[in-house]
C-alpha cells in the first residue's frame, strides 16, 4: 500500500508539472492548423480576417458562412492538404507582419 | 476518422454533435472533449447556438448511455463481452460491476465528465449489476449536462486556443485522478499506521 501511495503521489506531481508547463505556454504559442478546421475557424484562432485567408488559397467563400474544412477545400482545389496549410500559415504571418487590423 | 468528425461538427453544428456523442457514449472511442471545446469555440464565433449545443451534446450522451445500460441490463454478460470484443476492448465485467456498486451514483456522475474513459463500461456494468434505472438516469443526466456545459463554456471562453486547451485538460484530468487515488491510499495508510501504534 505504501508503494502504491508513493506511485500515486509521483504521478500527481508529474501530471501537475505538465499542466503547469502547458499553462505557461498557453497564450505564447500559436495554434496549429489542422485539416479538419474551416477557414473562418483558423481566422478566429489566429486573429486575422477570414477573407485574407480565403484569398491566399484562391477560394471564393460561399455565403453566408463557408465552413468547409481545409481537407475538403484541398480536395476541391486538387492540391495536397499540407500545401494548403502552408499557404494559410504564410498568409497569417504576412498579415501579422503587415499589421492588419486585429479581430 | 477523428478529423472527419471534427470537420462534420464544424460544418453541420449541433445535429452532428448529437449523433457523435451518442455513438461515443456506447463505447466507441471518439475525441468528445475536443468536439465540445470546438463547439464552444464555434459559439463564440457565432456559428452555433449555446443552448442548442449543450442540449444536443447532453441529450445525445444521455441516450447513448441509456443504450449502454439497456444492453447490460437485458443483453447480459454474454452480449457485453461480445460488444467489448467488437470495440476492441477486453472488459473485466465482475471488476466493473464491483466498481459500479461501490461507487454508486457519484461514480456514475464523475465518469460522465471527469474520468470519461470509464463511462461506457460503467453503463454496461450498471445494467448487468441491476443498478436501479431511475437512479442511473438521474446521475447520468446530471453528469452529462454538467460535462457538456463545462467543456462548451471552456471552449467558448478560450475560443482561440482549442488545441492547447485540450492538452491542458487531458493532463489536468490525470492530475485530479492521481490526486484522488493518492488521498484515498494515504487515508488508508494513515489508518493502518494508527492501528499498528495502538
Amino acid at each position: 500500500m505504501g508503494l502504491a501511495f508513493l506511485l500515486a503521489l509521483t504521478a500527481t506531481f508529474v501530471f501537475a508539472y505538465r499542466v503547469g508547463r502547458q499553462a505557461r505556454h498557453f497564450r505564447a504559442e500559436s495554434e496549429p492548423i489542422r485539416a479538419w478546421m474551416s477557414v473562418p475557424f483558423i481566422a478566429h484562432t489566429h486573429h486575422v480576417p477570414p477573407a485574407e485567408l480565403f484569398a491566399a488559397i484562391g477560394v471564393q467563400p460561399r455565403q453566408p458562412h463557408d465552413r468547409r474544412s481545409v481537407r475538403r477545400l484541398a480536395h476541391e482545389l486538387n492540391r495536397p492538404v499540407p500545401e494548403v496549410i502552408a499557404q494559410l500559415e504564410h498568409a497569417i504571418q504576412q498579415e501579422r507582419r503587415t499589421g492588419g487590423p486585429p479581430r | 476518422m477523428n478529423d472527419q468528425l471534427l470537420a462534420a461538427v464544424s460544418q453541420y453544428g449541433a445535429p452532428a454533435l448529437f449523433g457523435i456523442v451518442a455513438i461515443a457514449a456506447v463505447g466507441v472511442p471518439l475525441p468528445i472533449t475536443l468536439l465540445l471545446i470546438v463547439a464552444g469555440s464555434m459559439i463564440s464565433q457565432g456559428a452555433m447556438d449555446l443552448w442548442w449545443a449543450i442540449g444536443a451534446a447532453g441529450v445525445g450522451s444521455i441516450l447513448g448511455d441509456q443504450a449502454g445500460y439497456a444492453i447490460g441490463r437485458w443483453g447480459g454478460p454474454v452480449i457485453v463481452r461480445k460488444l467489448s470484443g467488437l470495440l476492441g476492448k477486453r472488459v473485466d465485467l465482475p471488476s466493473m460491476e464491483a466498481k459500479a456498486k461501490a461507487w454508486g451514483g457519484p461514480g456514475i456522475f464523475v465518469t460522465r465528465w471527469l474520468v470519461t474513459a470509464l463511462g461506457p463500461w460503467i453503463n454496461l456494468a450498471s445494467g448487468t449489476a441491476g443498478y436501479p434505472w431511475p437512479r442511473f438516469l438521474f446521475w447520468d443526466a446530471l453528469g452529462e449536462l454538467v460535462g457538456a456545459a463545462l467543456y462548451i463554456f471552456l471552449g467558448r471562453f478560450f475560443s482561440d486556443r482549442v488545441i492547447a486547451l485540450q492538452a491542458v485538460l487531458g493532463d489536468l484530468t490525470w492530475t485530479l485522478v492521481a490526486l484522488a487515488v493518492a488521498i484515498a491510499l494515504g487515508w488508508q495508510l494513515w489508518g493502518y499506521l494508527r492501528r499498528l501504534k495502538e
